[in-house]
């Protein structure tokens, strides 16, 4: 059937036909990722959606130096529980999976917020397996990893906030009018890039990932305070479910087309829009 | 299909255009029906709606410009605001506190008892249904205006919808304004209303191949307002874990339990909002933006803004092979 066929049909729907009725559902998969999940039996049931706030305690940046521990024991509660609110949604909605999650971070001075936002999956003609994945892959990346025979277990996630001491007197002196490293920085992000890793990695490890995909870093300042420094990774805990890596053997193909620059409809609105 | 609105009694295509009484503006009229047609289509995605059988008839647009404000004079809980900076003055509030049907509403209380004037001793989460209702209403005008537009030209549909929201004079007039092309499918039959989406070009063709109609844009915003109570408030200026007032607030480390349940219920009603207008169809390509505003020490505003297109599934659906994975050569 062409493309005009299935238009008529679908004009002919809509003028006869009132809506099916039911619990209506909320997905937000491109079509590209809903048609590919449907070819590898999974379909999108709704979208799921996981916010804490957890308080940093007053006082904790000042008159120290090294890791700030009550913000990253924050940032791991709120991780914790927003996950747990995202879980919990999911399996409300009768899904065992969350796939493509927008992660947000946000840290100020009192309080850590992360928003975590996706859409649950299920398999299609399946009974309910329970819980299995969160994951902030997209569809694509998930298809590929399952076909390789890997799996998605969880988001795992990990920061660190530390304080990098102030130069002495001396330093600062013989540091004027040089471009030279300033070792008190770099410490302090190195150090937080530790803590931060490792604790990632300890998060994989505990929800029994063999590794850990797709990792993004956010890096840098973390406040006001120039001397703040701030390390935040997560990425997708994967395991490895068919005994061993199958291999994709991906075929090669020259495209023929000229790359089209896609059109943004947006732009018609020009700077003054949103 | 005329474009649904988020709650009862906001607008919908056809009633309260622009021009007067049941119609366009005269001008709109007379432009519409006679000179080249416009489209708001790139070439690309021009040349896909040919493809799909798709004439362009029009590039169709509607407006509303709204009086927008945070705080209603009367109704609602915006009564309770100055009675919760302390515990004395808070019964006046209470007692003018009217719960619309089916309003969110939260309570907390201060586990500490009379402590001061300063003492926020109740707190309070709930549904700013008017900031609601003003905003269907005129996302809801702005997509009628822009349906009948299309419905007038004798349009099958409108594709390629854009709409968004804007100050537009003055801190308290905003403007809704919605736009797309309407479009013509020749030898089909033609809906009740024209169809709305958010796609074009490539996309759309590949709903339809796909079983998928397109039936209406859809959008809804939710807004919850919290205020805090002592324990919110000294967790937000993170003041838990000074003296006694520790007292709930985990030391000083702790989940935010007001802002998260604030959160939680802001997305919750975003989504039941726009699941009660599907009546059994999908929400396409959703979107959700989400943000906070301070109004106030320990206060926040929390605003969703949900959308998609809203598609109905016209056939069974055609699976695709199992996809084989390429390497591109570029």
């Amino acid at each position: 059937m062409s493309v005009r066929d299935e238009v008529r049909q679908a004009m002919g729907a809509l003028s006869g036909g009132s809506a099916p009725g039911g619990r209506g559902a909320t997905s937000d998969l491109s079509i590209d990722e809903t048609l590919l999940l449907h070819s590898v039996g999974w379909e999108p049931v709704d979208m799921v959606f996981g916010v804490s706030w957890w308080s940093i305690p007053w006082g904790v940046w000042q008159w120290t130096t090294g890791e700030v521990q009550a913000a990253s024991a924050a940032f791991a509660g709120a991780v914790d529980q927003a996950a747990g609110l995202l879980r919990g949604e999911c399996q409300k909605v009768g899904g065992t999976g969350v796939l493509g999650v927008e992660v947000s971070v946000r840290v100020s001075s009192h309080h850590v917020a992360i928003e975590l936002a996706g859409t649950a999956v299920k398999r299609t003609g399946r009974p309910h397996e329970g819980f299995e994945f969160i994951s902030d892959l997209s569809a694509r990346d998930f298809v590929l990893l399952t076909r390789a025979g890997w799996w998605p277990l969880g988001l795992a996630a990990g920061a660190s906030f530390v304080v990098a001491p102030r130069r002495t007197v001396g330093q600062w002196a013989s540091q004027q009018g040089q471009n030279t490293e300033l070792p008190n920085l770099t410490e302090a992000l190195y150090l937080a890039r530790e803590g931060a890793m490792e604790r990632m990695q300890r998060a994989g490890a505990s929800m029994k990932a063999d590794g850990i995909v797709a990792v993004k870093l956010r890096e840098g300042r973390a406040s006001s305070n120039i001397r703040v420094m701030q390390f935040v990774a997560i990425g997708t805990g994967v395991h490895l479910r068919a005994g061993e890596h199958q291999v994709i053997a991906p075929t090669m193909v020259v495209p023929l087309d000229e790359r089209v620059r896609q059109f943004d409809v947006t732009s018609l609105r020009g700077s003054g829009g949103r | 299909m005329t474009p649904t609105a988020p709650t009862a009694g906001a607008v919908t295509g056809g009633a309260g255009t622009a021009g007067g009484e049941g119609g366009l503006p005269e001008a709109a009229t007379r432009r519409l029906s006679g000179g080249a047609w416009s489209s708001g289509l790139s070439v690309t995605d021009f040349a896909s709606c040919l493809d799909m059988g798709m004439r362009p008839l029009g590039f169709v647009q509607g407006y509303a410009v709204m009086q927008w404000s945070w705080y209603m004079a009367t109704g609602g809980f915006a009564g309770m605001r100055g009675g919760l900076g302390g515990g004395g003055a808070f019964g006046a509030g209470w007692g003018t506190a009217q719960r619309r049907r089916g309003q969110y509403v939260e309570q907390w209380q201060c586990p500490h008892g009379f402590v001061g004037a300063e003492h926020r001793m109740y707190g309070m989460n709930y549904e700013l249904t008017w900031l609601e209702q003003s905003w269907a209403t005129g996302w809801g005008l702005a997509v009628g205006r822009m349906v009948d537009e299309a419905a007038s030209l004798g349009a099958t549909g409108i594709v390629g919808v854009i709409d968004d929201m804007r100050p537009l004079a003055g801190v308290n007039t905003v403007e809704f304004r919605a736009s797309g092309t309407a479009v013509a499918v020749d030898d089909a039959p033609a809906p009740a209303a024209p169809f709305t989406t958010y796609l074009s070009g490539q996309r759309l063709a590949k709903l339809f191949e796909a079983g998928f109609a397109p039936v209406s844009v859809v959008a809804t915003l939710s807004a919850v307002q919290m205020l805090g109570y002592c324990i919110t408030n000294y967790q937000l200026a993170g003041t838990a874990q000074v003296g006694w007032y520790g007292a709930g607030g985990g030391g000083g480390v702790g989940t935010i339990d007001q802002v998260n349940r604030a959160q939680a219920a802001a997305r919750r009603l975003a989504r039941e909002r726009v699941r009660a207008q599907l009546g059994g169809d999908v929400l396409h390509g959703a979107t959700l933006e989400s943000s906070e505003r301070e109004i106030g020490e320990g206060d926040l505003s929390v605003q969703c803004l949900l959308k998609g297109s809203r598609v109905r599934q016209f056939k069974d659906f055609d699976p695709l092979p199992h996809p084989a994975p390429v390497v591109r050569l570029t």
